[in-house]
């Protein structure tokens, strides 16, 4: 089969750290190619250089069998190379139809042709069976919707290799289905598809040929064929076995310490976000929220952490009412809290790792008195911290945006488990850490149930909801729609729920 | 471990780079009026250097820029940026005359510090306007400040020109004519010379000398500060809020109460600007009143890196050009006005030398952050 795209030897350097190490690939006209790798392993290095954001520092570059210079993404795209980012670029009051030709409108007499642009577009609908009305606003389309509308901008502009990076981190199990049919659909007419990700399932189920990658070296393509099953991927990523399932002790459910009654809460624009949310969470379990991100999520944890007024409904945590506590009174009856986004809300970026260490603990008589911090006990404290967490650092005296993702969590975790708290709190723990620190931040909320914590776990990754819960809410709307037991659950269940299908009766 | 000292060294260079940068660039100023560059910063380095007095005034002129510096630097700790330095130690200032002149018989030891005390609370006074607009209503500090400065200018103006009037003075017959002023501040609020406590030392400095005890308290201060900002909780809630407000209110910091504190506190320090002026120097306020110091404070704040020991450095820079360009003008003929040009250099080129140095600094992070 012609090759499409054949990189050889491609090196790109950054200072300090080899993106790219001397990568060969081949791609053949019309597969689903998946590119998989942790964090870091130089996938979107690699992409960056096919779309023509990056030059690479040695190597070559064929399309279609000729040697080619990929000078900017504009150019890349005439070379028929048209990315799908992960964090769509689209106009969100404009039309389908104005965000599709925005940027190559075709003009009559100095006008947009709005004519002709209609007819392109409704017949690239029809070719690849994509269902949308292109007079609808890009604002009041589902995520799934959003996604289609950035394959069909690459399309229009007439691409026959589409990057898709990360394609389905944003979107619900059947919202990926639909995009896999989608896929196929394409490749059926003759595209090439390079597909990047790293949830493994997914690859395992659309490609038909897997490059792993690690470190910034290509490890091995294999065919689908060739590959047994997913942990046999996961080693090839990791360098290392990696345990996919954990191993929990039995439950010991106890008394109940999260208990959440009717809970409303109304945004800024006195729309309920929360409408009614109730569910116990009990000593010794891990309970998880599964659900699209911003069904009501965010509010439900601040309105747990005290960092948001409620309507109405009842907060228990550990027996106390939390209605006039702050977030330091909730911290101080045992909840340990792990916000969703560590560089917004966990961290203070350009402090040292020693001062991140105790924040929101500063006060605490321990570490000082109000007019002094005890520096000593505190930096004994972050050791202790380092220690206990594995975390991996050159000193805790340089500001902590110097660390890695991975490392900058366990410190965050480390804060807020180190106390043993007896309710954690979890939102998005493992967003954006590779396997090996997700593993660990998982274990940890493991032994932490088993010494009988009550955790709470909000994640978008259902994934990671089915390897750890015990139970499962699902959350839409602001309402938890159905509740499982964690045995009972399938990912189509699910997944059915978190997309707003009907409230399960109660059982 | 290597590269932390690196970057440490370029924090601590980049204002010399910058003065350096701001020393060529006024030379092209200098030429371009038919002067000797070299000729103009020799005379200046002579002219500053050569006595022991000059080095006072330098230190005198350089009082008020430690405190209108540190003033700024404890707003932009918090992430505020207090440009209402200016009214804030003028309505201080206005304060202090007042109680100076107004309260008769006491004790110097009392009406001092209740002088000093009253300009603090002026500075605060007019510190609490822009952060409460800020806090409760969402008006940016930026616009408040500028807009109460103005305020601030009119309001002494109508204070010293008609209210407080000093109606009583006495001119001798066909000589002069009475000033625009406040009456004049009673003895016992004012602020000593170090002359005395200097000779001690074996100092001499003659009298047209005034530096005063303010001196010793900036430097003070700055060390109180330098010791509040990195060790204590309030001073580590304020730089948290000044670079995550978001994350310091998950952390149960509550941001608001610490932009009040912060703001009042910078307030009170720029209530302390114009002492050294009014209590050392001229004993009355008068229409005439130094202004000003409240700008220059935001380029010492810059160009010390809001490190306290850094604004004394930058406040003492501040002093000298001020000096040398007395020097240049009497010695070379050389307007005093191109030690304000190479003033405005030097801001310029620290803010844009800094913003390519944390440009820098962040690709050295990165880069090590990958490793």
């Amino acid at each position: 089969m012609e090759k499409i795209i054949k990189l050889t030897n491609i090196t790109k350097k950054f200072p300090g750290l080899v993106a790219n190490d001397n990568i060969n690939l081949e791609i053949e006209k019309g597969e689903i190619h998946a590119i998989v790798g942790e964090n870091g392993a130089g996938k979107s290095t690699l992409m960056k250089i096919l779309s023509g954001l990056y030059q690479p520092d040695s190597g070559e570059i064929y399309i279609k069998g000729k040697k080619v210079i990929i000078r900017n993404p504009r150019h890349a795209i005439k070379l028929g190379i048209g990315m799908v980012h992960q964090h769509f670029m689209l106009v969100s009051r404009f039309t389908i139809l104005d965000n599709i030709i925005l940027g190559s409108e075709k003009s009559k007499a100095g006008l947009i042709d709005y004519e002709l642009a209609e007819k392109e577009v409704t017949d690239l609908l029809k070719r690849y069976n994509f269902e949308l009305d292109i007079h609808e606003e890009v604002g009041s389309l589902s995520v799934g919707q959003q996604q289609r509308v950035e394959i069909l901008k690459v399309l229009y502009r007439g691409a026959d290799i589409l990057v898709l990076d990360e394609p389905t981190a944003v979107l619900a199990p059947q919202e990926v289905k639909e995009l896999f049919i989608n896929l196929r659909k394409l490749k059926e007419q003759g595209k090439t598809i390079l597909f990047i990700s790293h949830k493994l399932d997914e690859v395992l189920e659309i490609a038909d040929t897997i490059t792993v990658l690690r470190k910034g070296r290509l490890i091995k393509t294999l065919k689908r064929n060739e590959v047994k099953d997913k942990s046999e991927l996961a080693e090839l990523m990791v360098g290392r076995p990696v345990i996919l399932k954990y191993s929990k002790e039995d439950i010991k459910r106890g008394k109940p310490l999260i208990e959440v009654k009717e809970l409303i809460v109304k945004n800024e624009s006195d729309r309920r976000v929360l409408n009614g949310v109730s569910f116990s969470v009990y000593a010794g379990e891990i309970y998880g929220i599964a659900g699209i991100e911003g069904n009501g999520q965010k509010e439900l944890v601040d309105s747990l952490m005290g960092l948001l007024s409620k309507e109405s409904g009842e907060i228990l945590l550990n027996n106390v009412d939390i209605k006039n506590l702050n977030v330091n009174e909730i911290k101080r009856i045992g909840v340990g809290f792990i916000s969703e986004d560590r560089h917004k809300e966990g961290l203070v970026l350009p402090m040292t790792v020693w001062e991140n260490s105790v924040l929101g603990y500063h006060r605490d008589r321990e570490f000082g008195l109000w007019y002094r911090l005890n520096v000593n006990r505190i930096i004994e404290h972050c050791d202790n911290i380092i220690k206990n967490f594995d975390v991996r650092l050159s000193s805790m005296f340089i500001p902590i945006k110097g660390l890695s993702g991975g490392n900058q969590q366990k410190i965050i975790l480390g804060r807020e488990l180190i106390r043993n708290p007896k309710i954690i709190i979890a939102s998005q723990p493992t967003r954006g850490l590779d396997i090996g620190a997700s593993e660990f931040v998982h274990q940890l909320l493991i032994k932490a149930r088993d010494e009988g914590c009550a955790i709470l776990l909000i994640s978008a990754d259902l994934e990671e909801i089915l390897a750890l819960s015990d139970r499962i809410g699902v959350i839409y709307n602001g309402e938890i729609v159905a509740e499982f037991e964690s045995k009972e659950a399938t990912p189509d269940e699910i997944g059915y729920y978190m997309t707003g299908g009907k409230r399960k009766v109660e059982v | 471990m290597k590269k932390d000292l690196k970057i440490r060294l370029l924090e601590v260079f980049s204002p010399i780079f910058a003065f350096i940068i701001a020393v060529l660039l006024s030379s092209l100023i200098i030429l371009a009026i038919n002067k000797n560059p070299i000729e103009v910063f020799y005379t200046m380095f002579k002219f500053s250097f050569r006595r022991i007095d000059s080095i006072a005034i330098i230190l005198y002129n350089a009082t008020p820029l430690i405190f209108s510096g540190l003033a700024v630097s404890i707003g932009f700790r918090v992430g505020l940026f207090n440009i209402g330095v200016e009214g804030q130690y003028l309505i201080g200032a206005f304060c202090a005359a007042l109680v100076g002149f107004a309260i008769k018989g006491l004790p110097s030891f009392i009406h001092l510090p209740l002088v000093i005390l009253s300009a603090i609370l002026g500075g605060m006074l007019w510190a609490i306007i822009p952060i409460y607009l800020k806090v409760k209503k969402g008006v940016h500090e930026v616009i408040s400040t500028i807009m109460l400065n103005y305020i601030s200018l009119s309001l002494i103006h109508y204070f010293i020109a008609d209210l407080f009037l000093d109606r009583n003075q006495k001119v001798v017959l066909g000589l002069g004519s009475t000033l625009i002023r406040m009456p004049k501040i009673m003895p016992s609020a004012l602020m000593p010379k170090m002359h005395g406590f200097l000779s001690l030392f074996g100092i001499n400095l003659p009298n047209h000398v005034y530096l005063n005890w303010f001196f010793p308290i900036a430097i003070i201060l700055s060390c109180v500060i330098y010791y509040v900002i990195w060790y204590t909780p309030f001073g580590y809630e304020l730089r948290a809020v000044g670079f995550n407000p978001i994350a310091s209110k998950v952390a149960g910091i509550n941001p608001n109460s610490l932009y009040i504190k912060g703001f009042l506190l910078s307030g009170a320090v720029a209530g302390l600007v114009g002492l050294s002026d009014l209590l050392g120097y001229f004993g009355y306020m008068d229409l005439d009143f130094p202004k000003g110091y409240g700008f220059t404070g935001i380029a010492v704040a810059l160009m010390g890196k809001n490190n306290p020991f850094g604004i004394i450095l930058a406040a003492i820079l501040f002093g000298f050009l001020n000096r040398g360009a007395e020097g240049i003008q009497t010695f070379l003929g050389v307007p005093m006005d191109t030690v304000v040009i190479l003033q405005a250099l030097v801001i310029l080129s620290v803010v844009v030398v800094s913003e390519v140095m944390i440009r820098y600094i962040r690709y050295l992070d990165k880069k090590g952050a990958k490793i």
